[in-house]
């Protein structure tokens, strides 16, 4: 960002490397156009957040190689909505980081957030800047829901994309595994106090009473705590069949490691995809982890054979197995910048409102399937797949494709 | 990041003091303000300015409290917490009460409106921005003195960890209420302002404009403040509390008041952030916040308004432009030399650590900060100080009258202390003590050290309660008066081991002697309508005349602060001080300790001049020459108990007094002479 | 588990937290009563010492997952961390105060306290920039042992901050109470300017408290560590605002009432989880903290401040 103010700065005595800036490399004349990437790369999901960019950096890497849209070179404008302070997203820093966005003209289009909370505060202002959004995980439905489009879309169209299904789905499903599979009797019920915890756990809570599993009770957990045995006790006294934990992980890798100490072994524990990140692997250890099951609200592709090339790719280039959000990320820049290819060979000038136009209408070829879009922005296709953590020696610690066992597909109500 | 340049700080200040130039300068800011947003087209650093301008609107609230009136806040944030969410939940789709006739007014003056999310028809609340500005102002100057009330009286570490507990307390209360604010996710869809129709949206440039036109208002508003009586009065708590009150000035009032403006300010800085950025998170407003905010006001000055501009807009600009853009540079010098690191830094992330490092570099080697704030003249040169002879500057005639402007001294008793017993644990400090002075006269209390002198002084000024007994001024009872009433009511006092202001000038010191008598209050210090001018071109005239009495010993140290004066010229101050209170009696603790002969011998004759035009005298004195030569008459305290009492010349023949206060050796002395 | 088995198994954890804070409200009381000042940098001290155990531990070989070790290696290893980790932190105090806090030590007003919020910021953002904000797994050498009492369980993480902080304690009291340099400090802290007629050298003494202090919080940061099985740039705010709390609630200046002021925040903490909610707990000990100030500044067991104007 090398603007007026620069001859501000090098006036003050930096134009040593004003000057190291002007010698770099020339720019083309190509049109750049710039994808937003949002992510929550500070903090308690830092791993997970960097699984999920460089899914998206990947494909413009791949789109700029190939030259896939003649006469545009793509640009990320990477963005961190952790804060040292939150510990993990931090709503006011995405609020703050869609501002940035909607301020560059050269942005057409962005991937993110991670994480609804922080959905939640970008949409608004996204919808006034008119900049469409396509996120890799955040699930909360409210985002979508047509019934808080005033809310979450001020301006009229939907701008917020998203290439997973909703926590309408993951939690629900999730209930009916417990149910039917899994036959529980009880449960307890436990959130982050986060915008996707809470709704995820409500989700999951109004099915499981519908499927008569018996809710014990339902917590909020603050994520910046260090202690959770209070609580822990008082779930090991009322002593349910099991427990199910609507949140991120910075309280999701103290409540997996405390509930080790405190609660049965055998206790079935589970988590939605806040969960399904190398941190339950590195961060909680085994065997504290050992069985717990998350959810993706997306289907599971990193083991499918048409995959592996891309994997191999991935893993050659970031030095990391992706996990199945990195491929919604990657899926997610792809639908943009096939919305993007559309709209240059038209002829006409590629703004924001005409790639919102594209990527609405768009019917993708990617990884997970053919994407596209229902009038409010969400996925057509809707799948949840359940895992287990279970520790396979073979395999390094943090390898997010053999450590969490997949189970399959969880059962839609 | 310098941070110590005093010398070209000096020269900037000479030229800085014409006034010429200080229009100059400030219309070409403004001019550079109002024009910036025309010559920048990237709205994302017409952004990062609406952004400085937040915090330097909250660095100069938090300087009211820390600068001003020196109490260590360090939750400030709170206050801007709660004006945010006071706006963010009167304009979001947080609180949805269903719809009934009873909004109907409301919706009329567009304060709510109807709306449905399926379900019934609920009420959602648009509070217009520019309402919710002095309404979130005056709400958390509310909470500024509902929590300043019980605390402000801490001493100044407690204060600043009592404060540091609120500030954790709000955002963890906030996080807790989720339905008035949705927890930890925040609040969403907060308005954003509109005017005339046009609504702001997310556009950079119009709250760029409202965020400077607002630090233009508080800037203004701090000056207008600083000068004034109530600025005088924070300055005076903040040098010396107990000093303050006893010349007059209500320090709980003090506090609270500049705490109530501090949370004012924050308050409607909160809405205003929330605003433009739609969304209220309880993490928006932590600890770090505070921290913040502190760094960039002791890095500008504290005290200091245009230092804390400065130092506020230095490090929120240094966070969003110079080191992205340094960063920037970095990466493209890596790419160049193939460096990796150099390509994978991000300075902006070590923000908070610079922040760690100003604080304590700034401590260490120039706490005055950037533009400090106290800008007095320099002391006199050899050459100024014996351009004349001394001048003891005179008494009688119309200066001292229209200086002074004495109330009429009345009749009979003006001071009667009746047993007074004053206990310190074990210790009896004072032991049924009585006392009379009667209006006109000159009494003069002595004693060895120890023997409860100053503790009376301490009593009669209300700095010291007493277990049991009576004080009577003018007829009416004072013991259990708060000290800035008991001046009020005419009496004032020296201290004797001198409590000035000593950052403060000699002229600011005389002026806060004054504050009692004058009446300005925080909405006249800022409008200045003609009645305070005019009360403070009286205030300044009177102290310039108090200053005068004293001859050129003070009238040309007027500017400078008194820790520059010499012992003497302190003593001097202290009584110009007390004098400024116009006071009925004056109470005075060993007013020429520290001096030569020639020096007391001056001051013994001023202070015989000022009774001569009326004034009533009560004075603690070792010299007994001194006493002789001025009291009517001597009271004798030793262990706390009124030993003897009488004229100079009947105490000084008193057996036991000799025995008590000069021992046996000075009884010999005396026979001998 | 029956009710009462559960307000039995809080009071463990209360015990144990309020052990933990004990240990750290002995340094703010420490530098407190000698200094009067307000060591925030003491917070991110706690911090930097369970990031020493972490190395120390890791350095020893005991790594995260590893299995639990038993007998002599156990002691040894607990012992050598444990010394290494109190040595190193009471150095960073060492310097701290060396280095920032002695060229203010006799200036009036909060220069020094300020200067202590710098230095705080300082420790925990090179920690977090060079670290990383997630929170780190901390390696557990302790065998999962585990007794029995009534219904409620103790394990041998909590047996061993408790001896921990018990013989730490302990050896402070009877160092202030009964070493020459302990009787100095004591002297200093009740009036400094007649200590040092008496020829104590004010120096050492106050070299002398941040060095224990800090060593202290230090051993409190590895507890923490061995406790909670993970440590994190973020830890030290909290739990040192926990354990200022404490100090000031046992008298700010006042060994055994820092002590005790740990344990009853320790136990509120624990059981006002189980009875509010723990998400209100640093309500709760916040408004402690604000009420003790406001009406009680003495604390439960300080004698009142003498006047100091």
């Amino acid at each position: 960002m090398i603007t007026r103010r620069s001859a501000l700065l090098a006036a003050s005595g930096l134009a040593l490397l004003a000057a190291a800036g002007a010698a770099g490399p020339a720019r083309a004349a190509e049109q750049v156009v710039k994808i937003g990437i949002d992510a929550s790369l500070t903090g308690g999901d830092a791993q997970s957040a960097l699984l999920v960019k460089d899914g998206a950096l990947l494909a413009i890497d791949e789109a700029n190689a190939g030259h896939v849209v003649p006469g545009v070179k793509f640009e990320a404008m990477v963005l961190d909505d952790g804060t040292a302070t939150a510990g993990q997203y931090d709503p006011a820093q995405g609020a703050t980081n869609a501002r940035k966005m909607v301020a560059d003209h050269n942005v057409v289009a962005a991937v993110g957030p991670q994480m609804s909370g922080v959905g939640k505060a970008m949409a608004p202002i996204l919808s006034w800047g008119d900049l469409a959004t396509i996120t890799p995980s955040s699930t909360n439905p409210d985002l979508t829901d047509p019934k808080f489009a005033q809310q979450y879309r001020p301006a009229g169209k939907p701008i917020y994309f998203r290439t997973v299904a909703t926590d309408a789905f993951q939690g629900p499903n999730m209930a009916n595994y417990f149910a039917d599979t899994l036959k529980v009797k009880s449960v307890y019920i436990l959130d982050d106090t986060g915008a996707y915890g809470e709704g995820l756990a409500n989700a999951f809570q109004a099915q499981a009473e519908k499927k008569g599993i018996k809710v014990l009770g339902h917590d909020k957990l603050d994520p910046k705590a260090a202690d959770y045995s209070a609580v822990l006790t008082k779930i090991k006294q009322l002593n349910p069949d099991s427990l199910y934990y609507g949140g991120v992980l910075q309280a999701g890798v103290k409540l997996a490691k405390q509930a080790y100490d405190i609660l049965p072994h055998e206790m079935p524990k589970a988590g939605g995809d806040g969960l399904s990140g190398p941190e339950m692997l590195t961060a909680v250890g085994y065997p504290a982890n050992e069985g717990w099951y998350s959810t993706n609200a997306s289907p599971h592709v990193t083991e499918d054979p048409a995959a592996q090339a891309w994997v191999n790719r991935y893993k050659a280039k970031f030095n990391v197995l992706p996990d199945d959000y990195a491929i919604t990320a990657y899926d997610a820049t792809e639908v943009i910048i096939d919305a993007v290819r559309r709209v240059a060979a038209t002829g006409k000038p590629v703004t924001r409102s005409a790639v919102r136009d594209a990527i609405q209408t768009g019917k993708v070829k990617t990884l997970q399937g053919v994407v596209s879009f229902d009038a409010n922005g969400d996925i057509e296709d809707r799948v949840i797949s359940i895992f287990q953590i279970h520790h396979d020696p073979a395999y390094p610690a943090d390898d997010m494709i053999h450590q969490f066992k997949y189970i399959g597909v969880a059962p839609q109500s | 990041m310098s941070a110590t340049i005093p010398a070209p700080v000096g020269r900037l200040r000479a030229v800085w003091d014409r006034p010429a130039v200080r229009h100059g300068l400030l219309a070409l800011l403004t001019a550079a303000v109002l024009l910036f947003p025309f010559v920048e087209g990237d709205d994302a650093d017409i952004d990062s300015l609406a952004n400085a301008a937040a915090y330097v609107a909250l660095a100069l609230g938090l300087n009211i409290v820390v600068g001003f009136a020196g109490l260590l806040d360090l939750g400030y944030a709170a206050f801007f917490a709660i004006g945010a969410y006071v706006y963010g939940v009167l304009s979001s789709f947080q609180v949805l009460p269903a719809w009934s006739p009873f909004w109907q007014p409301f919706a009329a003056l567009h304060l709510v409106e109807k709306i449905n999310q399926g379900g019934g028809d609920l009420v959602h609340f648009t509070l217009s921005f520019w309402l919710a500005l002095p309404l979130a102002a005056v709400v958390t100057a509310g909470c500024g003195v509902l929590f300043g009330a019980p605390t402000l009286r801490l001493r100044g570490d407690y204060l600043a960890i009592v404060t540091l507990g609120f500030g954790e307390i709000v955002p963890i209360v906030a996080r807790n209420t989720p339905y008035l604010t949705n927890g930890a996710a925040g609040l969403n869809g907060v308005q954003a302002p509109h005017l005339f129709g046009y609504n702001f949206t997310v556009q950079a440039t119009p709250y760029y404009y409202v965020g400077m036109a607002l630090v233009a208002l508080l800037i203004f508003t701090s000056i207008r403040l600083r000068d004034s009586r109530i600025g005088r009065a924070w300055m005076a708590v903040r040098e010396d509390e107990t000093a303050a009150s006893a010349m007059g000035i209500d320090r709980t009032r003090a506090k609270l008041l500049a705490f109530a403006i501090g949370a004012a300010f924050a308050g409607a800085v909160g809405v205003f952030y929330v605003a433009k950025l739609q969304t209220a998170t309880p993490d928006m407003f932590g600890f770090p916040v505070s921290v913040m905010i502190l760094v960039m006001v002791v890095l500008g000055g504290m005290g200091s308004v245009w230092g804390v501009v400065l130092g506020a807009a230095l490090l929120s600009l240094l966070q969003s432009w110079f080191l992205p853009d340094l960063s920037e540079w970095l990466h493209t010098l890596g790419a160049a030399i193939g460096n990796d690191w150099l390509q994978q830094i991000d300075l902006a992330r070590s923000i908070e650590l610079i922040f760690g490092i100003l604080l304590v570099l700034m401590m260490l080697f120039r706490r005055e900060g950037l533009i400090p704030a106290a800008r007095h003249a320099p002391s006199l040169d050899f050459a100024a100080q014996h351009v004349q002879g001394v001048q003891r500057g005179g008494f009688d005639g119309e200066l001292a009258a229209t200086a002074l402007a004495l109330p009429e001294p009345g009749r009979g008793n003006l001071l009667e202390v009746r047993g007074i017993t004053v206990r310190f644990g074990g210790l009896t400090a004072l032991n049924g003590v009585d006392l009379v002075v009667p209006a006109g006269g000159v009494v003069a209390v002595i004693g060895p050290n120890g023997s409860g002198k100053s503790t009376l002084f301490n009593v009669i000024t209300g700095l010291v309660p007493a277990d049991s007994g009576s004080i009577r001024f003018a007829g009416a009872e004072i013991l259990g008066l708060p000290p800035h009433r008991i001046l009020a009511k005419g009496l004032a006092r020296t201290f004797q081991n001198i409590r000035l202001f000593a950052n403060l000038t000699v002229l600011d010191n005389v002026l806060i002697g004054q504050h009692a008598r004058l009446s300005t209050g925080a909405f006249g210090a800022v409008l200045r309508p003609p009645r305070t001018r005019a009360e403070e071109a009286r205030a300044l005239a009177r102290a310039r005349s108090i200053i005068a009495l004293f001859g050129n010993r003070l009238a040309p140290r007027a500017a400078q602060a008194v820790s520059y004066l010499s012992y003497a010229n302190r003593r001097r101050v202290e009584i110009a001080r007390a004098l400024a209170s116009q006071p009925k009696l004056l109470l005075l603790d060993e007013p020429t300790a520290g001096m030569n002969p020639a020096e007391t011998l001056e001051l013994a004759e001023q202070i015989r001049s000022l009774h001569a035009l009326g004034l009533t005298i009560l004075l603690i004195e070792h010299k007994l020459d001194v006493v002789t030569q001025l009291a009517d008459t001597v009271i004798v305290l030793d262990h706390g108990e009124k030993l003897a009492e009488g004229r100079p010349d009947q105490v000084r023949r008193n057996e036991e007094v000799l025995r008590a206060y000069l021992g046996r050796a000075a009884r010999e002395a005396l026979d001998a002479a | 588990m029956t009710v009462a088995d559960v307000y039995l198994q809080q009071i463990i954890n209360g015990l144990s937290l309020g052990a933990m804070y004990a240990l750290l409200a002995l340094g703010f009381t420490l530098v407190y009563g000698i200094l009067e000042l307000i060591n925030f940098a003491h917070f991110n001290v706690f911090m930097v010492g369970s990031f020493v155990g972490l190395g120390v531990l890791r350095l020893l070989g005991v790594m995260p997952g590893a299995p639990a070790l038993a007998g002599v290696a156990l002691v040894a290893v607990l012992l050598g961390t444990l010394i290494v980790t109190m040595l190193a932190a009471g150095l960073l105090g060492v310097a701290i105060e060396r280095l920032a806090l002695r060229p203010l030590r006799n200036l009036r007003g909060p220069a020094a306290m300020i200067t202590t919020i710098g230095i705080s910021y300082i420790l925990l953002n090179v920690v977090l920039l060079s670290l990383g904000a997630d929170s780190k797994n901390f390696p557990n050498p302790l065998p999962s042992w585990t007794m029995p009492v009534g219904g409620a369980v103790l394990r041998l993480r909590e047996v061993l901050i408790w001896l921990v902080s018990l013989a730490l304690m302990a050896i402070l009291t009877w160092f202030v109470q009964f070493t020459r340099l302990g009787k100095a400090m004591r002297a200093t802290a009740q009036d400094a300017e007649a200590a040092r007629m008496m020829g104590i050298e004010v120096d050492r003494i106050i070299i002398a408290a941040f060095f224990l202090g800090s060593a202290l919080a230090g051993a409190g940061g590895l507890m923490f560590g061995l406790y909670y099985n993970f440590t994190s740039y973020i830890i030290g705010f909290t739990a040192g605002l926990r354990a200022f709390t404490a100090a000031v609630l046992g008298g700010i200046g006042n060994v055994p009432g820092a002590m005790l002021g740990g344990l009853i925040i320790g136990l509120i903490e624990a059981l006002g989880g189980q009875l509010v909610s723990a998400s209100w707990a640093d309500v709760i000990i916040f408004s402690i903290l604000v009420l003790v100030l406001v009406f009680r500044p003495a604390g439960l067991l300080g004698r009142v401040a003498p006047n100091k104007s």
